[in-house]
């Protein structure tokens, strides 16, 4: 993949060195920091270009036309807005992503057209949020836009759902158990598949539903 | 709804004059900069409403009564910020009538595809200089 980093510092610079592990992707930065790009050019192998990102000629020097993602990572969340407008519209880039200090960007630049938008008070919103529905043992991921959520469950012998098959069990709605984990083997579930203690369940559901899935899942003996 | 509103964003020398031109004018005019000091600026026949406070936040718009607004312009000293405002305007809030002043001529690229009306101090600038310098060129 060709991906353009544009702005940001310690953020880039972790970025570049994680990517470049992986070899297969052709990086390019930009940086509106002459010392910083410097410091990167010297301590990678890759091209980089000091000057403003919000500038079509610049991301045109940097020939990122048809680049497969631009990460907009500078302090100023209208310059980032910018930037990745700058790429979608004039430049083609497939994927834009903005990183945004206000948490309230997050829906207004999607609805503008940027395809991703980090925040990372928003993150801890909605980190503290699951975190707080529920206990330690589950671990959760939003993915979607929080419109889908994935719960890990470890099931506990004293639990009602122990030795049955799931085709047995009354669960709620909007329910799905994707995949259950049996040290060392992963089993996709059917119907006649049995529950059994130590099983880590791995379940897909909606936000809504989160919490009476979890209570279910919990009722005991 | 109805649209009565003229909102101006950015009080300095061009949008405090368009604030007051068409205050006199007769128009609803509600004026937004970030700053208290810069409605000096603003002609005491100004009748209109002043808004401290920075637009690029949307409760700062919806405060002014965007939702409400016939007329935008915006005159902000950021072109970064005069688009992004502009896209805000148009996109969000489907204002109808969207002036936006830019000092970079390639930014109007951005608004390409909407009615977004760009106002280009360069360009009228050049034409007033190349029509200045015919007119010395006839005496």
């Amino acid at each position: 993949m060709r991906i353009v980093i544009t702005g940001g510092k310690h953020e880039a610079d972790f970025i570049v060195s994680m990517l470049k592990e992986e070899h297969i992707h052709q990086l390019i930065v930009i940086n509106q920091d002459r010392d910083f790009a410097e410091y990167i050019s010297t301590k990678n192998d890759i091209p980089v270009f000091p000057g403003d990102p919000t500038k079509a000629y610049c991301l045109s020097d940097a020939e990122a036309d048809h680049a497969d993602v631009l990460l907009a990572l500078s302090d100023s969340d209208t310059d980032n807005y910018i930037t990745c407008i700058t790429a979608k519209r004039l430049f083609h880039i497939k994927k834009t992503v903005a990183k945004v200090r206000n948490p309230k960007n997050v829906e207004l630049f999607k609805k503008l057209g940027v395809d991703s938008v980090i925040s990372s008070t928003y993150l801890m919103a909605q980190t503290i949020l699951n975190e707080s529905s529920i206990e330690n043992i589950i671990k959760t991921l939003s993915i979607e836009d929080e419109k889908i959520v994935m719960l890990e469950m470890e099931v506990e012998d004293d639990f009602e759902v122990v030795n049955k098959r799931i085709m047995d069990v009354e669960f709620p709605q909007n329910i799905n158990i994707g995949c259950i984990f049996r040290d060392p083997h992963v089993i996709i579930p059917k119907g006649n598949t049995v529950i059994k203690a130590h099983d880590k369940l791995i379940i897909i559901s909606t936000p809504s539903e989160q919490d009476e899935i979890v209570e279910f899942i919990q009722k005991k003996r | 709804m109805k649209r009565n509103k003229f909102i101006v964003i950015g009080s300095g020398r061009l949008g405090s004059n368009i604030a007051t031109q068409m205050s006199e004018a007769g128009e609803d005019v509600i004026i937004i900069d970030a700053t208290d000091d810069s409605f000096r600026k603003l002609h005491e026949s100004f009748s209109g409403f002043t808004v401290v406070g920075d637009a690029t936040d949307l409760s700062v718009l919806e405060n002014s009564f965007i939702k409400h607004a016939k007329t935008v312009v915006i005159t902000t000293d950021s072109d970064n910020v005069n688009i992004y405002l502009s896209h805000i305007c148009y996109y969000i809030y489907n204002v109808p009538h969207i002036f936006v002043r830019l000092a970079d001529t390639d930014k109007g690229k951005l608004l390409e595809g909407t009615s977004i009306k760009a106002i280009y101090p360069f360009t009228l600038s050049l034409s007033e200089f190349l029509m200045l310098y015919e007119e010395g060129d006839e005496k």
